[in-house]
């Protein structure tokens, strides 16, 4: 995998030959990650999706990765740097590459832009997001027949909507299944502080929970303690089953590859069009997998059936009647919850114990 | 195990990462050299721990490498500091980012890799006894070791000639090498000491606290421990206290949390760092008693010279 990242000496190089080349040189591609590519994890997902497009059209493209840009000022250096070199196609890995990818995108219309996680548009740069909700739904049924203790606990990041949306996604499923559980969550706020991860997952096993949730850690930090617990615990974007053989629940898996290559596609053929990419189990980006075994089949029935649903677009997990956390009501049986207001999401539904740090 | 019984035991647990730079950090400004790459230190002993201990299986040559990487990049330090006349704190903070890059390097092959944590030792008997047991007497060794070493560490500065070399170098390397004190040598013996302490902290880190590699996973320990020398006025049992106050407000976050406490999680986060500036805050008021502790030529380029 680190094989085809390449440092900025040798992508300017690069850059020299591809300035002079003609047309029939491969197409550039560039990817810019917030964090260092493990075997895991979110960078990797986004690795697995350009290697897609590799895979798919050979020596037409080649790709260039540069990992572990931290957000800011540095970044913005990196990204003009990358777009000098030649780079066509640029998938930019972090919400906070927003503003300045934005920037580059209007200043060079030739390139294509995809950025993940954010929410501006261009006619040549779209932000890209996974439903992990939908995928959390259905975790939340497996937890729901595991768990002794009907208590859930949810090892989270920062809160932001995506990250709410998840928890409660995931408190949906497991409330469908049995009304009386409720979820415990710790805010971490942060993407990356294993060791606090960890103390937080240990803090809410020895709060009585039986089954963690990783929410958006991108280490298995929560998944190791899972495993020594005796607790089942799942994450998101890739699958951790290796740091948690027996006890690993299944993992809500981000596919970038479909979409990563009917961008290109569409790039390459000259009619991309910049919007919001919202992409769930219907665009085969959002895949749950890896179930445990411990499941029953009953369980495992329902699920895919449900899952089934969720894909046909039959049923919404935010389908009403919802209920905050207040006990109020947020929307009436037979409505559901509009985009936006998923999209800005700042409240957790009934069920989920933890308030929400405002 | 209940939720009492983790919040101790996770606090001494805890502390112990904070506690032993932290005493690593004092002796070296004991001696008068205010070294600002801890949290470098630590970040390059964690990855030196966790590969050989990743590659080995061998918890004790992990730590044993960690330490001597810390060591060495502390002598870094030194070598600018104490040899070249370097401003310290420009120097140490030159090294600690020169640290942080090279921790990214040697762990790059080992980014989110896990090894199998170490059991804590079992003390026959005691370790049975509700609460008490499984919060005292079933800790890993090193947590044991570390608070012991803050005794012999606080014993030898006070009381032994050893102590007084250190500290009088501290307060007065030109009287101390009118005495005929080898300052240069005390000072680059404190800092490597120091160093191999902020070693074992990385390696603890990296190896038994959270079994793990990643890249930025001290996450600003270390400079909690360089706080801490400052908040126990070089003093090893306030340091010792402080560590521990550190921990428990660190957990006690997370567990606040889970148990549905409706304060803002962003607050609680930050509360170790307000509870040093309030307790920074408060101690400087007594500037008397701040001088009484704090080494008379700290962060002072001393040149070998016999008169100031």
């Amino acid at each position: 995998m680190k094989s085809v990242s390449k440092t900025l000496a040798s992508m300017a190089v690069a850059g020299l030959l591809f300035n002079t080349a003609v047309s029939a040189e491969p197409l550039e591609i560039g990817l810019l990650t917030p964090s260092p590519i493990a075997d895991v994890g979110w960078s990797k997902a986004l690795v697995d999706g350009v290697e897609a497009v590799k895979a798919k059209y050979g020596d037409d493209v080649n790709v260039n990765i540069i990992e572990n840009i931290q957000e800011g000022p540095d970044a913005d250096r990196i990204m003009n740097k990358m777009v000098g070199d030649g780079n066509k196609f640029l998938v930019l890995g972090s919400f906070g590459f927003m503003n300045a990818g934005l920037k580059l995108a209007k200043r060079n219309p030739d390139r294509t832009f995809i950025h993940a996680s954010g929410y501006k548009t261009a006619k040549n740069f779209s932000p890209f997001t996974a439903k992990y909700y939908e995928g959390a739904y259905l975790m939340g049924m497996a937890a729901a027949e595991l768990t002794k203790t009907k208590k859930l606990g949810v090892v989270s990041a920062f809160a932001i909507p995506e990250l709410i949306s998840t928890i409660n996604g995931f408190t949906l499923g497991a409330r469908s299944v049995d009304p009386e559980i409720t979820v415990d969550v710790i805010w971490i706020n942060s993407w990356f502080d294993p060791a606090k991860a960890q103390d937080s997952a240990k803090a809410l096993l020895a709060g009585g929970a039986d089954i963690l949730f990783s929410n958006a850690q991108d280490t298995p930090s929560v998944v190791t303690v899972g495993e020594e617990g005796g607790a089942y615990v799942f994450n998101l974007n890739g699958s951790m089953k290796d740091y948690a053989p027996t006890k690993y629940l299944g993992v809500v898996k981000t596919d970038w590859a479909p979409f990563f290559v009917a961008s290109v596609d569409a790039h390459l053929a000259g009619n991309f069009e910049g919007q919001n990419q919202w992409l769930g189990m219907k665009d085969d980006v959002v895949v749950v997998e890896d179930w445990n075994s411990d499941i029953s089949e009953d369980m495992m029935a329902r699920i895919k059936s449900t899952e089934a649903e969720i894909a046909s677009g039959a049923k919404h997990v935010y389908d009403g009647p919802l209920v905050n956390q207040a006990g109020e009501e947020v929307i009436a049986a037979g409505q559901t919850l509009e985009d936006g207001a998923i999209l800005g999401m700042d409240w957790h539904v009934e069920g989920v114990n933890s308030p929400l740090p405002k | 195990m209940s939720t009492l019984e983790f919040f101790l035991a996770g606090t001494l647990s805890a502390a112990t990462i904070f506690l032993l730079a932290a005493l690593g950090e004092l002796v070296a400004e004991k001696s008068g050299v205010l070294n600002l790459g801890v949290e470098g230190t630590m970040a390059i002993s964690a990855a030196v721990g966790f590969v050989v201990t990743f590659e080995t299986g061998n918890h004790l040559l992990g730590f044993a490498l960690a330490g001597v990487s810390g060591m060495l990049l502390s002598l870094v330090f030194a070598v600018i500091a104490i040899s070249f006349l370097a401003n310290q704190v420009a120097s140490g903070l030159a090294v600690g980012i020169l640290g942080l890059g090279l921790s990214a390097l040697i762990g790059r092959d080992y980014e989110s890799r896990t090894i199998a944590s170490t059991d804590g030792i079992s003390i026959p008997y005691l370790s049975e006894i509700p609460l008490i047991g499984p919060v005292l007497f079933q800790q890993n060794i090193v947590v044991y070791l570390t608070f012991a070493l803050a005794l012999v560490i606080g014993f030898t500065l006070t009381h032994t000639r050893l102590g007084l070399a250190i500290r009088s170098t501290g307060e007065n390397p030109h009287a101390a090498q009118a005495l005929g004190f080898p300052v240069f040598l005390i000072r680059y013996c404190a800092v490597a000491f120091g160093g191999l302490l902020s070693g074992f902290a990385g390696a603890y880190a990296s190896t038994i606290y959270t079994p793990l590699w990643a890249d930025g996973m001290i996450a600003g320990r270390g400079w909690i421990a360089v706080a801490l020398v400052v908040f126990g006025t070089w003093k090893t049992g306030r340091i010792a206290f402080g560590a521990m106050l550190f921990g428990m407000v660190s957990l006690g976050e997370l567990i606040a949390q889970s148990m549905g406490a409706n304060i803002p999680s962003q607050l609680l986060s930050s509360l170790p760092y307000i509870v040093t500036i309030v307790v920074l805050a408060l101690i400087s008021r007594d500037t008397v008693r701040m001088r009484l502790h704090a080494p008379f030529s700290l962060g002072e380029v001393f040149d070998g010279s016999e008169s100031r």
